[in-house]
C-alpha cells in the first residue's frame, strides 16, 4: 500500500470547510450575539457597581463574557463538529480518500480555533467601543483628567484578548482529546466542561493540597498539576500590568500544552474504530 | 450468542485493558509533557502568591474566585447589595459573613474592605449593645467588650486587604480612625496615622494629626520636629495642606517647649 505525504494544503482544506459549517451553525450566531448583547448592555448594570471604577468593571464584565461565552463556544462546538462528522458517516468517505487521521483532526481543530479567534476578537473591539465611548462620556461629564488606573488601557485590553485566544486553543485541544476518547457527543461536552472546571481551579486544589500536609496529597496534586494546564495563569485583568515577557511565556505554555493534547488525540485516534 | 475466548484480541478482557492502556497512556503523555512545560515556562508566582494567601483565608471563597474570572466584580457588586439587606435588618452573623464573600470573590476595590471595616467597628457594636438591652440597660464595661472586639475584627479585616492588595492611604487612615475612636490607643492611631501619610497621594491632615497626637502624647519635642519637617513640603496655596494653621502649631510648640528665638524655627515663606 502506497502513502500520501502528510499535506498541510489538505488540512487546510478541512479547516475552511469546518470554518464554513460553523459560520452556518445557529449555535455559533447565537453566542456571539447573545455575548455582544451583553458587552454593549454592560452599562445597564453600572447601577449594581460599588467597588471598582466604572471603565474597570466595564473591562472586567467584558473579560469574563468572553471567557464564559468563548468556553461554552470551544467546548460545544468542537463536540457538535466532531460527531457530527462520525453520525452523518462523512468522516469515514473522508478517510477513505487519502487522507491521513492526523489531517482531519488537525483541520477540525484549525477550523474550531479559527472561530475563536474571530469570537474573540469580535467581542473585544465591541468591547473596545464601549469603553472607549464611556470615557469619553466620563470625560465630557467633567472628569477632563481621569485618575490614573482608571482610564482604560486599550493595549492590556487586546493582551487580554490574546492570553483569550490561547487559553481557548488550549482548550479546544483538549476537547479534541476528550472527542477522539468519547463514543457520544454529551459525554464528550461533560467532560469537557468538567476539564475547564478543573484547569480553572487548578490553582486552588494545590493550595488545598498543600495544605492537607500529606505526601500522598501533595503527589496527587504535582499530578494533577502536569496533566491539566493552569487557566488561572492566562487571566489578565483589562487594564492589569502585563509584560512582553510574561506575555510570550505564557503563550510558549499554552502552545506546549496544546500539541500534547493534540499528539495525544492524534494517537487515540488512530486507534479508534470508526 | 457468539462468545470470544478469553485472551483474545476481541475477548472482554482485551477490551478492558486496551481501555486502560489508552487512559495510561494518554495520562503519561500529559503529566510527562506538563512535567516539562511547566519546569520550562515557570507560572507567573505572584498570581500563585496571591490566590494561596486568598486559600489560607477561606479556600471555598477561592474557588468561586477561580470559577468567576471575569464576572468577580459584577459577583461581588451583588453579594454587596445582599449584604445591605442584612445590614437593614442588622443581622450580626450574616452581614459579617457577607463581608468575607465580598472581599473573597473581589479583594481588589479598597471600597468594599473600608466600608467592610466600618461597619465592623462602628455599626455592629450598636447592634449587639441593643441586642443585649440597649445602652442603657448594658454596663459600661461591657459595652466596652464589645466595642474592643467588634474594633479587632475591623482591624484585621484591614490587615487582611493589606496583604492581598497594596495598601492605600485610606486604608491606613480607616485603621488610625479606628484605633483612636474605638481602641483609645493612641500611640497605634498615631503610627497608623504616620503611615498613611507616607502612601503616595497620603492626605495632608494625616500628617497634621500624626503631630496632634504626639502632642497628646506628651512627646512634644517630636511633635514640634515632625511639624518643622513637615511643613517646607507643604504647598502655600493649598487649602488641603493648610500650611498657616501647621505654622501656628510650630508656634504653640515652640512657647511651650520654651524654645529661644535665635534657634525658633523660621518659615522662609
Amino acid at each position: 500500500m502506497t502513502t500520501v505525504p502528510f499535506s498541510l494544503t489538505r488540512v487546510g482544506l478541512i479547516a475552511a470547510v469546518t470554518l464554513r459549517e460553523a459560520v452556518r451553525q445557529k449555535l455559533v450566531a447565537g453566542l456571539a450575539l447573545i455575548a455582544c448583547g451583553f458587552v454593549l448592555g454592560v452599562r445597564a448594570l453600572r447601577d449594581f457597581n460599588f467597588g471598582a471604577p466604572e471603565l474597570k468593571f466595564i473591562a472586567d464584565f467584558g473579560d469574563g463574557v468572553i471567557a464564559g461565552f468563548g468556553a461554552v463556544l470551544t467546548i460545544v462546538l468542537l463536540a457538535q463538529l466532531f460527531f457530527g462528522e462520525l453520525e452523518s458517516r462523512t468522516a469515514l468517505t473522508l478517510l477513505a480518500k487519502p487522507v491521513w487521521r492526523s489531517e482531519f483532526l488537525l483541520g477540525k481543530f484549525c477550523g474550531v480555533v479559527a472561530v475563536v479567534v474571530v469570537f474573540c476578537v469580535l467581542l473585544t473591539a465591541t468591547l473596545s467601543v464601549v469603553l472607549w465611548q464611556r470615557e469619553s462620556a466620563l470625560r465630557v461629564e467633567g472628569f477632563a483628567t481621569l485618575p490614573a488606573g482608571v482610564g482604560f488601557d486599550p493595549g492590556a485590553l487586546w493582551v487580554a484578548a490574546w492570553l483569550h485566544i490561547v487559553r481557548l486553543t488550549v482548550l479546544a485541544a483538549g476537547m479534541m482529546l476528550v472527542a477522539c476518547i468519547a463514543q457520544t457527543q454529551l459525554y464528550a461536552i461533560i467532560v469537557g466542561f468538567s476539564g475547564f472546571v478543573v484547569c480553572h481551579l487548578q490553582h486552588v486544589a494545590q493550595g488545598v493540597y498543600s495544605r492537607a500536609g500529606s505526601s500522598a496529597m501533595a503527589w496527587v496534586a504535582t499530578l494533577i498539576g502536569w496533566m491539566f494546564p493552569d487557566f488561572h495563569l492566562f487571566t489578565l485583568e483589562a487594564g492589569g500590568a502585563w509584560t512582553f515577557e510574561g506575555v510570550a511565556r505564557l503563550t510558549v505554555y499554552g502552545a506546549g500544552y496544546a500539541a500534547l493534547a493534540l499528539g495525544l488525540a492524534v494517537w487515540v485516534f488512530r486507534h479508534r474504530e470508526i | 450468542m457468539r462468545r470470544w475466548p478469553l485472551g483474545s484480541r476481541f475477548g472482554c478482557f482485551a477490551i478492558v485493558k486496551s481501555r486502560w492502556r489508552l487512559f495510561a497512556t494518554v495520562v503519561a503523555g500529559l503529566a510527562l509533557g506538563g512535567a516539562i512545560l511547566t519546569g520550562l515556562v515557570v507560572p507567573q508566582q505572584t498570581n500563585r502568591e496571591e490566590s494561596g494567601a486568598r486559600l489560607r483565608e477561606s479556600p471555598g471563597a477561592g474557588a468561586l474566585f477561580g470559577w468567576l474570572g471575569g464576572f468577580r466584580a459584577l459577583a461581588a457588586d451583588l453579594l454587596w447589595l445582599r449584604m445591605y439587606a442584612g445590614w437593614e435588618r442588622r443581622d450580626l452573623p450574616g452581614t459579617q459573613t457577607l463581608i468575607r464573600a465580598v472581599v473573597a470573590v473581589d479583594p481588589r476595590p479598597a471600597y468594599f474592605w473600608i466600608n467592610g471595616a466600618r461597619i465592623l467597628a462602628y455599626d455592629q457594636p450598636v447592634w449587639r449593645i441593643e441586642a443585649e438591652g440597649g445602652f442603657e440597660a448594658v454596663p459600661t464595661e461591657r459595652r466596652r467588650v464589645i466595642e474592643v472586639e467588634q474594633a479587632r475584627l475591623a482591624l484585621r479585616l484591614l490587615e487582611e486587604a493589606r496583604g492581598l492588595r497594596a495598601s492605600t492611604a485610606a486604608m491606613w487612615t480607616e485603621q488610625a480612625n479606628i484605633e483612636l475612636n474605638k481602641l483609645g490607643d493612641i500611640a497605634a492611631a498615631a503610627a497608623s496615622f504616620r503611615r498613611a501619610w507616607e502612601q503616595p497621594a497620603g492626605p495632608y491632615y494625616a500628617a497634621r494629626i500624626y503631630g496632634e497626637l504626639l502632642r497628646r502624647l506628651d512627646r512634644h519635642r517630636e511633635a514640634y520636629e515632625w511639624l518643622c519637617s513637615l511643613y517646607p513640603k507643604l504647598p502655600p496655596d493649598d487649602e488641603a495642606a493648610d500650611a498657616p494653621l501647621v505654622l501656628a502649631r510650630i508656634r504653640e510648640l515652640e512657647r511651650m517647649l520654651a524654645v529661644p528665638p535665635a534657634a525658633a524655627f523660621r518659615s522662609g515663606r
